[in-house]
């Protein structure tokens, strides 16, 4: 055959025909280099499946309004997580679509199941389902593991400092079960915060930790003591740190709990002049009473109802949930993961009308200049017009 | 069914730029993409105070508003222009070599020949002789290719004859330097090794070692950067992809967020549509494919579907390098820790042909560490008294693919401790102001950005599948690919490409 003009001018160049030769050649006899399927998914999904499809493998009852589940993998295999990860898993009740996202509190170095806690929280759509309806056999799929509330070894401390509220206990016992079951040259003190001791998730297995290791320190820290409670009261704060963790200079504190305590927390270790690096948050989901949110525009009671238009669709939206929560309540589908303001999945443009952005929201220079938002954290304050 | 004039599928940034220009000429065009943000490599994430860039250093074709560059001009058709707060950067890179010293080289070029013949007077008529080969080199590749765009169909025998004869009278730069590596050329001109890697930096912009990397793509790198000024933007490349998103929508077309492409419709072996993810059909006379040719034959269409010649054409192309990146947030100023130029190449030995065979093991050793402070030239790129360093090596996959997924975590901490080593002996202190970390694994860029072998560059650009050789044909009738596996890798070059894809797509339909 003839050659082209491109081959024949690319001839005429220093090592032309050499290369046309080898392109000739491996042409020829090399081997068919397109795949079957998307191979970039396939290879990833062992540690990043798309969606994790989960079937409750146990329930126990910790007898403090709270329900310790345990999934399996559907199909036998769970991914790798890192400790203090999240799954946001789906659910449908009544017809509405929607997901939570749950710490994972099982240690990563048994993936045979991940172990959540369900607390029960006043007025908890899903938390009531989770712990009134689910049974054993029962199947959801979520996302996940996410999450960056992790011990990240290139800078952080080997000696830790972990703050629990309430529920918020769940990611340390990823970490504490992993250090502690592993032998992981690595030191704990956990200070967490509770109303009562009753009300304490994992007292029993926290106080037999530390009874057994060295490098594991618990403190309870009871905020409505009953007559007779020996332990510390009160609330978190700089004196009570200083107190019982007098090297709390040279750890990592990591915080989570509800959105004012992990404020609180989080103000108590600057004044002691922690500096941000060594303070790690876990980022807190919508609250409920946004109305009491600093910054809350006076005179709405979080009750009113405003139009919010998306596509064709004129949807009622109260101002004391997130445009994230109307848009599921109506059975519009938006991608989401961790319903905190961080992983920005749930992002949509607000076209005009005014909301209410709660803090937390990491957004991205370029969504502020054209007017992105993270539905998960945004309110509606007037009619909204947004797009998908 | 919805019908447009073309569907584009993927919005990276040919994607993009493919999608604006159609709907600047007023096609009905509709752009697919899968993740929750526009962008491709061209995006970014936040954690904590910080804002990271995920893959852009420098722009390349902007050129300066008295002299504007090709895609400073592209930009202005789409509306864009002053949306954005464009950052001239001063210094094209800095070099850096084992004992501590560095070159660091002026984005001029009498004051870059100058500043190279002052650190290297006995090579200076190299120097001298070298630039003038470089410009030549690009003077004439650009009236080459406005002479070829003149020509039309193939020529007759005689016509070829003459052309042939011709050609390397008219354009003896180009006949000789066109298909030399870098190294080759380098090795004529100079002696000093450490001139040498101060001249062949941009090797690791296409992640190619200097035996491998083109001398026509380093020569255009050099050129290009030069006469238009490398620039960075304030917001990090999303807002440049926001941006022309916006611009799409403003012009008349429909970009789809959250919404893949699960496979190409054909009818007699021709294009005629898409099907999305969620099972929707559209209709188009053409189709732009912003992903991978191997995606797009492997995953869009069914293995009877995909033609033999697409499966021959595609033989001598193998899947390019992938990258480990520590994306880093500091509590202290570039100032503090000695950081003075944003874009730094810091070399372990001084051949960087033997320290790049490194990028096939796991970890990053003796590779070539790439560091950018994006503070040095915008200090508003995060909150004040802080900086952002993005500092990493290129690796293939392979090695990490072989990982167990139980094994994955600790060496992907391991490899980051290991870049932060690196960066620690450089800038003692480094460590101790680490605020914010993410490490990006070959396989994390696997993940976003969905390409076999995590590849950040496509193909490997080397002398056989790039520069004449770039993989762009389709073998499917209306078809068409825009992307870097195609083309030129990086911003502007991916940018222009597809605007000229784009242009004469919207001829015919």
């Amino acid at each position: 055959m003839a050659k082209t003009i491109k081959e024949t001018l690319l001839g005429t160049l220093v090592h032309g025909e050499e290369i046309l030769e080898s392109i000739r050649v491996s042409r020829s006899i090399s081997q068919d280099k397109i795949p079957v399927g998307n191979i970039a998914d396939k290879k990833v999904a062992a540690l990043h499946p798309e969606r994790l499809s989960l079937v409750v493998a146990d329930i126990v009852d910790t007898g403090k309004n709270a329900r310790i589940i345990r999934f399996a993998g559907a199909d036998g295999y769970l991914p790798p997580f890192e400790a203090g990860q999240y799954i946001n898993i789906f659910t449908e009740i009544d017809g509405v679509r929607t997901s939570r996202p749950y710490s994972i509190s099982s240690s990563p170095r048994q993936r045979a199941y991940y172990e959540i806690t369900v607390a029960r929280t006043a007025e908890g759509f899903v938390s009531d389902y989770m712990i009134d309806k689910v049974q054993i056999g029962d199947r959801f799929s979520a996302n996940g593991p996410a999450g960056v509330f992790r011990y990240q070894p290139v800078f952080h401390s080997k000696k830790a400092l972990y703050f629990a509220g309430g529920s918020g206990i769940t990611p340390f016992m990823s970490m504490i079960r992993e250090v502690l079951e592993a032998a992981l040259d690595r030191d704990i003190v956990l200070l967490y915060g509770s109303r009562t001791p009753e009300a304490a998730l994992y007292h029993d297995e926290l106080a037999a930790y530390a009874e057994k290791y060295p490098n594991f320190k618990y403190h309870l820290v009871i905020s409505e003591p009953a007559e007779g409670w020996q332990g510390e009261t009160g609330f978190i704060n700089a004196d009570l740190i200083a107190r019982l963790v007098p090297d709390y200079a040279e750890r990592t504190a990591y915080i989570c709990g509800p959105q004012v305590m992990n404020d609180f927390c989080k103000k108590e270790l600057e004044s002691m002049g922690v500096p941000a690096k060594r303070i790690r948050r876990e980022m807190f989901g919508a609250r409920k009473d946004i109305q009491n949110e600093p910054g809350w525009p006076e005179g709405l009671t979080g009750n009113e109802v405003f139009r919010l238009t998306v596509g064709d669709r004129v949807i009622d939206a109260r101002s004391g949930e997130s445009i994230l929560t109307a848009l599921e309540r109506a059975g519009v589908r938006v991608n989401v993961c961790c319903r905190s303001g961080e992983c920005s999945l749930c992002r949509v443009k607000l076209v005009s009308g005014n909301v209410f952005l709660a803090r937390g929201m990491l957004r991205r220079y370029a969504d502020e200049q054209y007017g992105y938002i993270h539905s998960c954290k945004a309110y509606p304050i007037g009619d909204v017009v947004i797009q998908l | 069914m919805e019908q447009y004039d073309v569907i584009v599928i993927g919005a990276g940034n040919g994607g993009l730029a493919a999608a604006a220009t159609l709907a600047e000429k007023g096609k009905r065009v509709i752009l697919f993409e899968r993740h929750n943000i526009p962008g491709g490599c061209g995006s970014s994430f936040r954690r904590g105070r910080f804002e990271f860039e995920i893959a852009l250093h420098q722009l390349s074709h902007m050129g300066t508003p008295e002299n504007p560059g090709p895609l400073r001009e592209q930009f202005a058709r789409y509306g864009i222009l002053d949306e954005i707060d464009w950052i001239e950067i001063k210094e094209l890179f800095r070099v850096n070599f084992p004992d501590g010293t560095g070159v660091s080289l002026p984005a001029d070029r009498e004051k870059c020949v100058a500043h190279l013949c002052k650190e290297f007077p006995a090579e200076a008529e190299a120097i001298k002789e070298y630039f003038k080969v470089v410009y030549d080199f690009c003077d004439e590749s650009t009236a080459f290719a406005a002479q070829s765009a003149k020509s039309t169909g193939e020529p007759g025998a005689l016509k070829k004859l003459i052309m042939k004869t011709g050609f390397p009278r008219i354009y003896p730069t180009l006949a000789k330097y066109a298909l030399k590596s870098t190294q080759e050329v380098l090795d004529e001109f100079f002696k000093d090794p450490k001139l040498q890697l101060a001249l062949s930096a941009y090797w690791c912009f296409m992640g190619m070692p200097p035996e491998r990397f083109p001398f026509a793509i380093l020569a255009k790198c050099t050129y290009f950067y030069t006469e238009t000024k490398p620039h960075y933007l304030r917001g990090t490349s999303m807002m440049m992809n926001q941006a022309i998103m916006e611009a799409i929508g403003r012009m008349g077309g429909v970009v789809r967020l959250n919404c893949g492409v699960k496979r190409i419709m054909l009818e007699n072996g021709a294009a005629v549509g898409v099907v999305d993810e969620n099972g929707v059909e559209y209709r188009a006379k053409k189709i732009i494919s912003n992903i991978s040719p191997l995606t797009t034959y492997g995953a869009l269409l069914a293995p009877e579907e995909v033609p033999e010649s697409a499966r021959e054409y595609l033989k001598p192309y193998t899947v390019g390098i992938s990258a480990l990146t520590c994306f880093i947030g500091l509590d202290c100023t570039p100032e503090e820790i000695g950081f003075t130029t944003s874009f730094t190449l810091n070399y372990e030995s001084l051949d960087a042909n033997k320290d790049f065979r490194d990028a096939y093991q796991l970890l990053p050793d003796h590779d070539p560490l790439v560091a950018t402070c994006y503070t040095v030239d915008d200090p508003s790129v995060s909150p004040p008294g802080t900086s952002i360093i993005t500092a990493g090596t290129l690796k293939y996959s392979a090695e990490w693919e072989k990982l167990t997924p139980e094994q994955y975590y600790e060496m992907k901490y391991e490899a980051g401790r290991r870049i932060v080593a690196r960066l620690e002996k450089m800038y003692p202190g480094f460590t101790e102001h680490i605020e914010e970390m993410e490490i990006a694994t070959p396989l994390t860029h696997m993940r976003y950005l969905n390409h076999p072998g995590g590849a950040i560059y496509g193909y490997e650009q080397d002398r056989m599948q790039s520069v004449f050789f770039f993989p762009a044909e389709s073998k499917i009738p209306n078809l068409e690919f825009a992307s870097g596996w195609v083309t030129s890798c990086g911003f502007g070059p991916n940018y222009q490409y597809a605007d000229g894809v784009a242009s004469k797509i919207a001829a015919e339909v």
